[in-house]
């Protein structure tokens, strides 16, 4: 079942971003990694960035949600916009203001490092979330939260440290976090990479689930075919900092158009062309 | 079938720790009473989620580990009361390579320092002919032109090199057989089929075997002659043809947890299939340890372990009480135990 396109023509798309260049300064050598990309969100939509590492693909989406604190930043230019507005020369504070509240958050593919070690699990969901308008209790939003990424018992969960959970449970939590500001739109950076086969099925489900019923776009960068096989709209192959095709998963698929992205599509297929035996 | 190379019989590898309130200790079964036979010139691979005991098997079999309980025999002589010349035979035949190659590597060490030191400690070449020695390998492992290669650190070459230097350093004793512990999966898929491929054409020129570590199902059966699949500490099933015919429910699971690559057929659209969670803490008292996760569960499997055992046709062996009725389809599966929502 596709999301139907429609709202690609109701003006404004969700994120629109045309000709970025993100040049960065690596031990004095100038690397081009995001080099003249164009990039379009519609609402609600589930797009998938693939590509090998060093093509850019994550560089692409920090520079999109402005996280890009440890490198030396040589260039970042381009057209970005959000919901029709300039997101590249907002001030940090209205940036701050757009990620806490119907904005973007992002999830990366380790929740053990952006997670603090000291608090509890229900502390850190709390600090993110939006300011509230519904006069609900923070504790009951909190809990809410932690239900609705599938926690059975979201009361203990919320009492726990990160260390107690399981990679996939840490995941949940992550996703608990970045749901809180109540985004339009997700980042969700290889969030299941580190994760075992059966854990990553279940956290990919969970994260469709909220997509559809948060009417919630998600980003999701991944090198697993599979990955965008099962979930995507659309797909964007990156590789050395360029986008060398933007399609539809299904196209992507039986017509891919550029020989890169053929090849990545045949040696995935190659490598599990054994499953016709079974089905 | 040739004679076994490297053997385990009834190893166990028990690690303690102390509890967080500091009064007492936990143990914790990393592997738990296998028996394996590894035969010359085989690849085996051997499955599993983490924390089912994969790298404490390679461990073991790499002499890094000695076991709490059993003993592993190389040849038929037990590891452990190996005398000096043997033993050296078993550190040039039996080699490992690492999941990530960056870490394995001495990152102070140029190529041509890294596999002469080998070259020396076994004394493989003469000191003259040590340049040329180390060009061939180079060669052999697919690094083209080898002689660009001699002077380069870890650090100037890219994951897939790397690989293959840890392979290079691996091949040049000419071993019967290459332990490696996850392999791929530091690697991106073009440079994993590359070093899949590696791996292949290795085997047919040299006969040395494989034992691979890893969790990627889909790799696996693209190189194994045998795969074992491994479920807290203990080996569930291991045959030639698990992927196609899988016994275990366990295996099934694995099989079942791979992603489509049909962008028509996407399970988590439809969202029909929900796995078990994991449970954290394992699984006390006797029976058998995937019961919580098990479908087919019934009160035998509580009750007692299944032993690994051959299933009708002989290929395959598999410890799970239902074998049988399972393959016969007489069973249905009820909703698992474990419940689908995260505690």
């Amino acid at each position: 079942m596709r999301a139907p396109g429609v709202e690609a023509d109701l003006g404004v798309p969700l994120l629109d971003v045309r000709g970025i260049k993100v040049h960065l300064r690596v031990a004095d050598r100038l690397v081009r990694a995001v080099d003249g990309v164009d990039f379009r969100v519609d609402t609600a939509e589930f797009v998938g960035v693939v590509g090998e590492s060093g093509s850019g693909k994550s560089t692409l989406v920090r520079a999109i949600s402005r996280l890009m604190p440890h490198v030396r930043v040589d260039e970042l230019s381009g057209h970005l916009r959000f919901e029709g507005r300039d997101i590249l020369g907002l001030s940090d504070r209205e940036l701050r203001a757009l990620r806490r509240s119907r904005g973007f958050s992002m999830i990366f593919q380790d929740p053990l490092g952006h997670l603090n070690p000291t608090h509890r699990v229900g502390r850190q969901v709390a600090e993110a979330l939006s300011p509230d308008s519904s006069g609900q209790p923070e504790r009951a939003r909190v809990l809410r939260l932690l239900d609705e990424v599938g926690f059975a018992d979201p009361g203990r969960v919320a009492r726990r440290f990160p260390h107690e959970l399981s990679g996939g449970m840490r995941q949940r939590v992550m996703i608990a976090i970045a749901l809180a500001s109540d985004p339009k739109l997700l980042f969700a950076d290889e969030p299941t990479t580190a994760l075992d086969a059966t854990v990553q099925l279940q956290v990919l489900q969970t994260l469709y689930r909220l997509h559809k019923e948060r009417n919630m776009a998600v980003v999701i960068i991944t090198h697993d075919l599979g990955v965008v096989a099962e979930l995507c709209d659309r797909v964007y192959v990156m590789q050395t900092g360029k986008v060398v095709e933007s399609a539809s998963t299904l196209d992507l698929f039986e017509r891919p158009q550029h020989p890169y992205s053929a090849r990545l599509v045949e040696l995935s297929s190659h490598r599990l062309d054994f499953r016709g035996g079974e089905q | 079938m040739s004679e076994p190379i490297l053997s385990l019989r009834g190893v166990s590898q028990i690690y303690s720790s102390r509890n967080a309130s500091g009064w007492g200790w936990t143990t914790i079964r990393a592997v738990d009473d296998v028996d394996l036979d590894i035969r010359e010139g085989e690849t085996l691979a051997v499955v599993g989620e983490s924390g089912s005991g994969k790298s404490t098997l390679a461990k073991l079999l790499l002499m890094l580990n000695d076991p709490t309980h059993g003993e592993v025999a190389y040849r038929g002589a037990s590891l452990a009361k190996l005398g000096r010349a043997k033993r050296n035979e078993y550190r040039r035949q039996v080699q490992a390579v690492f999941q990530d190659p960056a870490s394995s590597l001495n990152p102070r060490m140029t190529v041509e320092q890294t596999l002469g030191y080998v070259i020396r400690r076994h004394g493989i070449a003469a000191p003259s002919d040590q340049r040329a020695f180390i060009v061939r390998q180079l060669a052999s492992v697919g690094l083209t032109p080898p002689e660009q290669y001699l002077s380069r650190y870890p650090h100037q070459l890219s994951g897939g090199q790397q690989q293959r230097i840890a392979i290079a350093r691996a091949m040049m004793l000419e071993p019967k057989i290459i332990i490696a512990d996850e392999p791929l999966s530091s690697l991106d898929v073009s440079i994993q089929a590359q070093v899949l491929q590696l791996m292949q054409d290795l085997r047919r020129r040299t006969n040395v075997g494989f034992v691979v570590i890893s969790h990627d199902l889909g790799a696996m059966q693209s190189i194994a002659d045998r795969t074992a699949v491994m479920y807290r500490g203990r080996i569930v099933e291991i045959g030639q043809d698990i992927y196609s015919r899988p016994v275990h429910p366990y295996t099934q699971l694995l099989l079942d947890a791979r992603l489509m690559l049909d962008p028509r057929g996407g399970r988590i659209r439809a969202m029909a299939a929900v796995q078990a969670a994991p449970s954290k803490q394992s699984v006390t008292g006797t029976g058998c340890r995937f019961r919580d996760r098990c479908p087919y569960a019934v009160e035998i499997c509580d009750a007692t372990d299944p032993a690994l055992r051959k299933i009708d046709d002989g290929s395959t062996l598999a410890a799970c009480h239902r074998t049988e009725e399972l393959a016969a389809g007489s069973i249905p599966a009820k909703k698992s135990r474990a419940s689908t929502a995260i505690t």
